[in-house]
């Protein structure tokens, strides 16, 4: 059984309760479930058009997904959130996220138009990296 | 007593219903009539970018509209869309038994679908603010994202008429049309 829970609250955030849903889905896949038992981090996710954040704290084969901010996190996405969903659409080739076929591409050029903005990317790119795999539906 | 969904005499008597109202209603038609449906159905059924991005795509879509009597709705509507792998089949309204039963059902109160159709809301934005809930299998929408904002595209193109924007007369008409749909199609 998979360790994902929503905290009190975070059901009123409809975005936490389908990022929460889509992780869960993931982790039936063996080699996703790896990637979560090995994350440990909190990250927190701003939908700007949307006015809406959570944060996720990932604890080595756990998760809580908190509707709103939510302590100080490792890793800060702004963006908006048709661009979540390109992230959820990543292709993961060579056991690491793709950024070389379109949606890849297109998540690249959001990060230098600065559309997208991950705080922390580069003091923790290994846990954006597993967070990036375990969010991939590919 | 009204037609069985799925039978030909249902079908049959609702392709007259559509021609009968596409030969004597005025475009702009509304939203959320039975003519206004066939148009966006056509509009699918001709986009070459929707085929492109939903050639992976199977299963059926429902547009559910909550009720609001105030202006005609006295009863959920709910639009169903035919889809695989890039063609669309058929959209119609149907049954509230046969739009429950869909892959997915895309829930959301006449204000919220009247600005995904006005170009105000986004589809995407509208879920995960909770304005439009989802039921089904949320990765397989995730997937197929460009298809379903190609979609709603397609239904904001349509050129229509808003049932708010009509008059008491204009929405008593609706309502009868709904009712006459109640009692010869169950919808």
């Amino acid at each position: 059984m998979v360790d994902v829970k929503l905290a009190p609250g975070a059901e009123e955030v409809a975005m936490a309760g389908m990022i929460a849903e889509m992780i869960k889905a993931n982790l039936e896949k063996p080699e996703k479930l790896k990637d979560f038992n090995r994350l440990k981090s909190r990250v927190h996710i701003l939908a700007e058009d949307a006015e809406t954040e959570m944060t996720m704290v990932f604890d080595k084969g756990s998760l809580t997904v908190y509707g709103g901010k939510e302590g100080k996190p490792d890793l800060s996405i702004v963006t908006d959130a048709a661009s979540l969903l390109d992230m959820a659409n990543l292709q993961i080739k060579f056991g690491m996220p793709w950024y070389f076929d379109e949606t890849g591409m297109g998540v690249v050029k959001k990060l230098l138009k600065r559309e997208l903005k991950i705080k922390g990317m580069f003091t923790h790119l290994i846990a954006l990296t597993l967070l990036s795999k375990i969010m991939s539906l590919n | 007593m009204a037609l069985t969904y799925g039978t030909d005499e249902w079908n049959q008597a609702y392709d007259a219903l559509v021609k009968e109202r596409t030969e004597s209603q005025s475009k702009p038609y509304v939203m959320g009539t039975p003519e206004w449906v066939a148009q966006y159905e056509e509009l699918i059924q001709n986009d070459a970018e929707y085929k492109e991005a939903a050639k992976d795509w199977e299963g059926s879509v429902v547009i559910k509209i909550l009720a609001k009597p105030e202006i005609g709705l006295d009863k959920d509507l709910y639009m169903f869309m035919d889809l695989w792998h890039g063609d669309c089949r058929f959209v119609k309204i149907v049954p509230a038994e046969v739009g429950e039963s869909a892959d997915y059902v895309i829930t959301g109160e006449y204000e919220r679908w009247r600005a995904v159709m006005a170009k105000e809301l986004d589809t995407i934005k509208g879920m995960m603010q909770g304005k439009l809930k989802l039921k089904g299998d949320l990765p397989t929408i995730v997937r197929a994202v460009k298809a379903s904002a190609r979609l709603v595209d397609l239904s904001a193109s349509t050129d229509c008429r808003f049932p708010d924007e009509l008059d008491a007369a204009g929405i008593e008409d609706l309502r009868a049309l709904l009712k006459r749909a109640e009692d010869e199609f169950g919808i």
